[in-house]
């Protein structure tokens, strides 16, 4: 079942078309990595998921609501579709457990105690139990994505969004936010990650894009793609990132 | 030249009673100028293009005119256009708050500008009206970036309150004029006034240097 459905989706900015018809399905469990050169329209494809780009042409619909129903629906949409930015943007007068209790506090209405079990909980998961009353400031970048995966997920949304979630980390601190991600992917989380760690394409992947001046180029199982890439392009691309 | 400094001691009743005055204008404007300033700020930076125009004009207006012009008119133009009399004491006060609040707006809209897209886009993305993320996320960050140059601000209107001795309102300045016109003790009189104006900016100072030390600016 298609959780997210982009029909004919358009986006431009002023004369410049960034995303151009795209016509694309992704089902509940998928996890599709997002691969392209810069300025291909990979962030504004994700962000129009959750409306912080607003579409101009074509429908979105996620989770059976489409990005151009109205402001509330729109709410709703972002409560189900978690985003997780390369800056991580966490807020910085929070704690880390307070950045985590933020979002069920704010948008479920639950319990002050209640976020508060939950926010330890989700810390606990991504291994920063230790850390739950540090600042973002005294975080290392790793740390502080984790963080941010949390506060993601403390909404409990249906679909995680990534943003390139990696490439602000200095390649030690990589791993720590990748295992993580590979952990909810096993979960069954569906997820969307622009990234250019094509190991973890391959591995957790279960469907890669190849996006190029605004439209899929590839779309196919992530080994066989990087294995056989079906397009020159493509090929080239892959010789960069490795 | 003689000075006896005895005159001021004979006087600082009435020269505290004009501090008294002073203080009043000076709270009571700049608390309706930060209410407007703060709006007509977020209409600056957040507004539609008609609420940005409107508070656009507004400020624009008033930093391109001087505070002595606005209290004149609002004292004496004002009636005429408009009918209604105001005392001498309303019309300070308006005048604080009508000028301090477009000074504030461009330090609201600063503040609010200077705090990165990402913070604002992380709480829309979890499903926070835009309000929420203003009030939540936004407003506590910027009220520590607005500390140091709302006390500027603060300080400067509290002197200009003095020039309101043009419309006659019995402030600090005007009062020691009064006591001079009767003494002549220029030196002792304006050297009392310079240091009561003093005890009030840098009690002002000393007040914000504490709040500021309490909050880390983010
Ligand atoms: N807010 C914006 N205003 C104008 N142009 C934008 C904006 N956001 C992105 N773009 C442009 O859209 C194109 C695609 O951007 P983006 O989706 O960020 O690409 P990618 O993430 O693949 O690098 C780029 O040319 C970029 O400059
Ligand atoms: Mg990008």
């Amino acid at each position: 079942m298609s959780i997210i459905e982009f029909r004919k989706t358009s986006k431009h900015f002023g004369d410049l078309k960034v995303l151009d018809e795209v016509d694309l399905h992704i089902d509940v469990g998928e996890v599709v990595v997002l691969i392209g050169p810069s300025g291909s329209g990979k962030s504004t494809l994700l962000r129009c998921i959750n409306g912080l780009e607003q579409i101009s042409g074509g429908d979105l619909v996620m989770d059976g609501i489409s990005v151009r129903a109205g402001k509330k629906q729109l709410r709703l949409i972002r409560q189900e579709a978690g985003m997780v930015f390369q800056q991580f943007n966490l807020f910085p007068q929070m704690t880390a457990l307070e950045n985590v209790a933020f979002g069920p506090r704010k948008v479920r209405g639950a319990s002050v105690a209640g976020a508060r079990e939950q926010a330890l909980a989700l810390l606990e998961k991504v291994g920063l139990s230790d850390k739950a009353g540090h600042y973002p400031a005294e975080l290392s970048g790793g740390q502080q994505q984790r963080v941010a995966i949390a506060r993601a997920l403390a909404v409990r949304p249906k679909v995680m969004l990534f943003d390139e979630p990696t490439s602000a980390l200095d390649p030690e601190l990589k791993q720590e936010v990748l295992t993580v991600m590979r952990q909810l992917a096993q979960e069954g989380m569906t997820m969307v990650v622009v990234t250019h760690e094509m190991a973890f394409a391959k591995q957790v992947g279960t469907r890669l894009i190849f996006m190029e001046h605004g439209k899929i180029s590839v779309d196919g199982h992530p080994r066989e793609v990087i294995e056989n890439p079906p397009s020159e392009r493509l090929r080239d691309f892959l010789q960069h990132v490795e | 030249m003689q000075t006896d400094w005895s005159v001021v001691l004979n006087f600082l009743p009435q020269l505290i009673g004009g501090a008294k005055i002073t203080v009043q204008i000076t709270v009571i404007g700049l608390f309706g100028g930060l209410i407007l300033g703060t709006m007509a700020g977020l209409m600056r930076a957040y507004g539609g293009r008609v609420l940005n125009a409107i508070a656009f004009t507004y400020v624009e207006l008033i930093r391109g005119t001087p505070i002595v012009v606005q209290v004149m008119f609002l004292y004496f133009a004002m009636p005429v256009l408009t009918g209604l009399r105001v005392d001498p004491m309303s019309a300070a006060v308006l005048a604080i708050i009508v000028n301090a609040g477009a000074y504030i707006a461009e330090i609201v809209r600063g503040a609010f500008l200077s705090i990165s897209r990402g913070l604002s886009e992380a709480g829309l993305a979890l499903g926070l009206p835009q309000w929420k993320v203003l009030v939540y996320i936004l407003g506590p960050l910027a009220f520590r970036r607005l500390i140091p140059p709302l006390g500027n601000q603060f300080i400067v209107s509290l002197k200009d309150t003095s020039l309101f001795i043009v419309i006659g309102v019995g402030e600090l300045t005007r009062t020691g004029q009064e006591i001079m016109a009767a003494n002549f003790r220029a030196v002792e009189i304006w050297t009392a006034v310079a240091v009561i104006y003093l005890i009030l900016t840098g009690t002002m100072s000393v007040a914000l240097r504490m709040i500021e030390k309490r909050m880390r600016i983010l």
